[in-house]
């Protein structure tokens, strides 16, 4: 991140979004699918001060009831995924979806096992995808502001 | 005398055969029928505590499974090994010994359709609800997608 | 008695929900009189999936068991493995296993301290913890290129070398961590608060951890001095050997100081280590089909003992791998410790176990009288700081 901010056309980009998304303050939910955690704990640095993804205008709390974005990781176990549907569901319009990992993308090293559904997208809609395993906490926040970066756009056409 | 041998001793009546398959651990072959008095006879003296439950399938045409409790005391692992019919497999639950034996007991039926009967709680421990009866999924004959 | 009703708002609430809590409590007013667990959330079917993928892919599949202490899974495999084979990897590749399960260790015992702070309501605690993380993580990146899964290890030795920049870089971090250690293990003691939710909290006695077959710092906690590293030396533990960690008052408190106090012991052990790193090969080859044969591993996890039991059958496909985490056996003192205890003392009671940590995404079902509840975890975390706030 550090280094893409030595840009300047990126960094007046991330500017505007910063902007939007502190006068919007989109709030944001977690849902583990049935990850190894591997990737749940590195969105969780992210809130921590070393990284501040909430610095970028987002926040994470508890209730889908309230949340604009839904950040999720796993491969959708079959306990998983009824709860996923209704969390989404639960959300009000627009909402936007960023699968971590690469399980949420393809069901990562299970795909194939027994109690794996598959990937997110395969249950609900994903508008970012952000691959590894995990990713690191700057690609997570790339993909936060890539995702901002496209609400920005949905919302002013 | 070590501890593997002070088992050995402790165990003499309940133990078909022994065998030594590394350094440091111990297998006895137990019947069902005196799978209890085996566990009691480690109970009673304290020897170690019991790590896992392992179900074992020798495969269709062998017609059995297997059923490893596993005791550990310090570096020491002494294994009661139970074989049963793959047709109506069951084994007594040892949770009047052990009551934490109890999850082991849930994940063993769940995944090898193994009866393990008096144990407190028989409910699903790792399969969800709507995990279709008798699909046991780590039996050898279970195809699973 | 008259039974309380909860009036704290739970999240959506649909009696018709067919999906199981993870933990369902019975409550009478306050107090927990029932407890039984249902876990499943995570379950991904990986033993049945290890006997359809050869030794090597296993190796890459056992490491995600756990993305938090995903090196101690595949150290364990590894040696099952090569225990099989007949080979052992040689000392310099053991002494990088064990380096890299320490540096393990020291993440996940921060990365626990924060989320039990948090559990708590001490989200200062539990910031401060995850920024000295920090520093681990990026030791472990810096030798092994990864931050999480370091994938350390490969059947017969490790992928990497420890060179002396890394080791200083390491020497250099370490002394900020024990500095940052000593600092929480103060606050966990004095901090008037804090004591209020650990100390008493949650008591164990030797003899019952001993019954419950509990290990890790839960069981030394209660003055079990039990530790693999130890009892059972693995890798290259034989030459570099802990001290066993234990405190007697088996409470939370004791869990807590227990954790921070092993830290130390693991900064001197990482120091005696890299002092005597011995020279030599980073691997030995291995044969692709597996001698036929069983073998038991078992290695110090940082939440108790880990236990692997691996059968080949002479193939390059594994006959059945059972691997029993140590937070099954552990998770089963939490449910009998919870009766009797306050429900506002569950989170505290649950991560006093280090359980997998993202339980705060599980639902909770409290049954009182008739009336059945589902609560996320959230909501019970809340209810917990609420009610100790309340008792000030």
């Amino acid at each position: 991140m550090r280094s893409i901010l030595k840009d300047e056309r990126w960094s007046k980009a991330l500017e505007q979004i910063k902007l939007w998304a502190r006068q919007n303050s989109p709030w944001a939910i977690h849902f583990n699918s049935g990850s190894c955690n591997g990737c749940d704990i590195e969105i969780l640095a992210t809130l921590t001060p070393y990284y501040d993804v909430e610095r970028f205008g987002i926040k994470l709390q508890g209730s889908p009831r309230h949340a604009d974005i839904l950040i999720c990781t796993g491969p959708v176990t079959r306990q998983a995924r009824d709860r996923l549907l209704r969390i989404y569901e639960q959300m009000p319009d627009p909402k936007f979806v960023i699968a971590v990992g690469s399980c949420a993308i393809s069901g990562g090293a299970f795909d194939g096992c027994y109690n794996v559904v598959g990937h997110i997208d395969e249950v609900i809609p994903v508008d970012v995808y952000v691959p590894g395993c995990p990713p690191r906490p700057e690609a997570i926040i790339d993909g936060v502001v890539k995702l901002l970066g496209k609400m920005q756009g949905e919302a002013e056409s | 005398m070590n501890a593997l041998q002070q088992a050995q001793d402790m165990l003499t009546e309940w133990v078909e055969a022994w065998t030594e398959p590394e350094e440091n651990r111990l297998d006895a072959q137990v019947t069902p029928a005196n799978l209890l008095s085996a566990v009691k006879a480690l109970d009673d003296h304290a020897w170690g505590y019991l790590v896992a439950i392992t179900g074992l399938d020798a495969g269709v045409e062998a017609g059995t499974l297997e059923v490893l409790y596993h005791f550990c005391a310090g570096p020491a692992v002494l294994t009661l090994r139970v074989t049963i019919p793959r047709e109506q497999a069951a084994v007594p639950s040892i949770c009047t010994l052990i009551p934490y034996a109890g999850v082991f007991e849930r994940e063993l039926a769940e995944m090898f359709g193994i009866e393990v009967y008096g144990t407190p709680d028989p409910s699903r421990l790792f399969l969800p609800d709507d995990w279709p009866e008798g699909v046991y999924p780590l039996r050898k004959d279970t195809e699973l997608d | 008695m008259p039974e309380e009703r909860f009036s704290i708002p739970i999240g959506p609430q649909h009696p018709a929900l067919k999906e199981p809590g993870h933990f369902v409590f019975t409550v009478d007013g306050e107090v927990v009189t029932g407890a039984s667990v249902r876990l499943g959330y995570a379950h991904r079917g990986i033993e049945k999936a290890t006997e359809g993928r050869n030794w090597v892919q296993n190796l890459y599949l056992l490491e995600r068991i756990c993305g938090i202490c995903s090196h101690i899974h595949a150290t364990a495999y590894c040696l099952g493995v090569e225990k099989l084979a007949g080979v052992t990897a040689p000392p310099r590749a053991q002494a990088i296993r064990v380096l890299v399960a320490e540096l393990e260790r020291i993440h996940s015992h921060l990365l626990w301290l924060g989320v039990a702070a948090h559990q708590a309501g001490f989200d200062t605690l539990f910031m401060y913890s995850w920024r000295d993380r920090e520093t681990v993580m990026e030791m472990l990146e810096r030798l092994t290129g990864n931050r999480v899964n370091y994938s350390a290890n490969i059947l017969g030795g490790v992928k990497f070398d420890v060179t002396e920049p890394a080791m200083d870089a390491i020497r250099h971090g370490l002394r900020f961590l024990e500095e940052r250690t000593s600092h929480y293990v103060d606050v966990v003691r004095e901090d008037r608060l804090f004591l209020q939710r650990t100390e008493g909290v949650g008591v164990m006695t030797r003899a019952q951890a001993e019954r419950l077959g509990v290990t890790g710092p839960t069981a030394r906690a209660s003055g079990v001095p039990r530790d693999l590293r130890v009892d059972a030396p693995y890798a290259a533990y034989g030459d570099y050997t802990p001290r066993i960690v234990t405190e007697t008052a088996g409470d939370l408190k004791a869990r807590f100081i227990v954790r921070l106090n092993e830290l130390s012991e693991t900064y001197q052990l990482i120091r005696t280590l890299l002092d005597n790193l011995p020279e030599g090969e980073l691997k030995t080859r291995m044969p692709r089909r597996i001698a036929a044969g069983e073998t038991i591993s078992r290695v110090e996890a940082p939440r108790g003992e880990l236990f692997y039991f691996i059968k080949s059958e002479g193939g390059e496909q594994p006959a059945r791998i059972k691997v029993r985490t140590p937070t099954l056996s552990n998770m089963d003192s939490v449910v009998r410790l919870a009766i009797g205890h306050q429900l506002a003392d569950m989170p505290m009671l649950l991560a006093g176990i280090d359980p997998c940590f993202s339980c705060n995404d599980r639902l909770t079902t409290v049954q009182t009288g008739d009336e059945t509840r589902l609560w996320t975890w959230e909501a019970l975390r809340q209810y917990g700081i609420d009610y100790y706030r309340e008792k000030v």
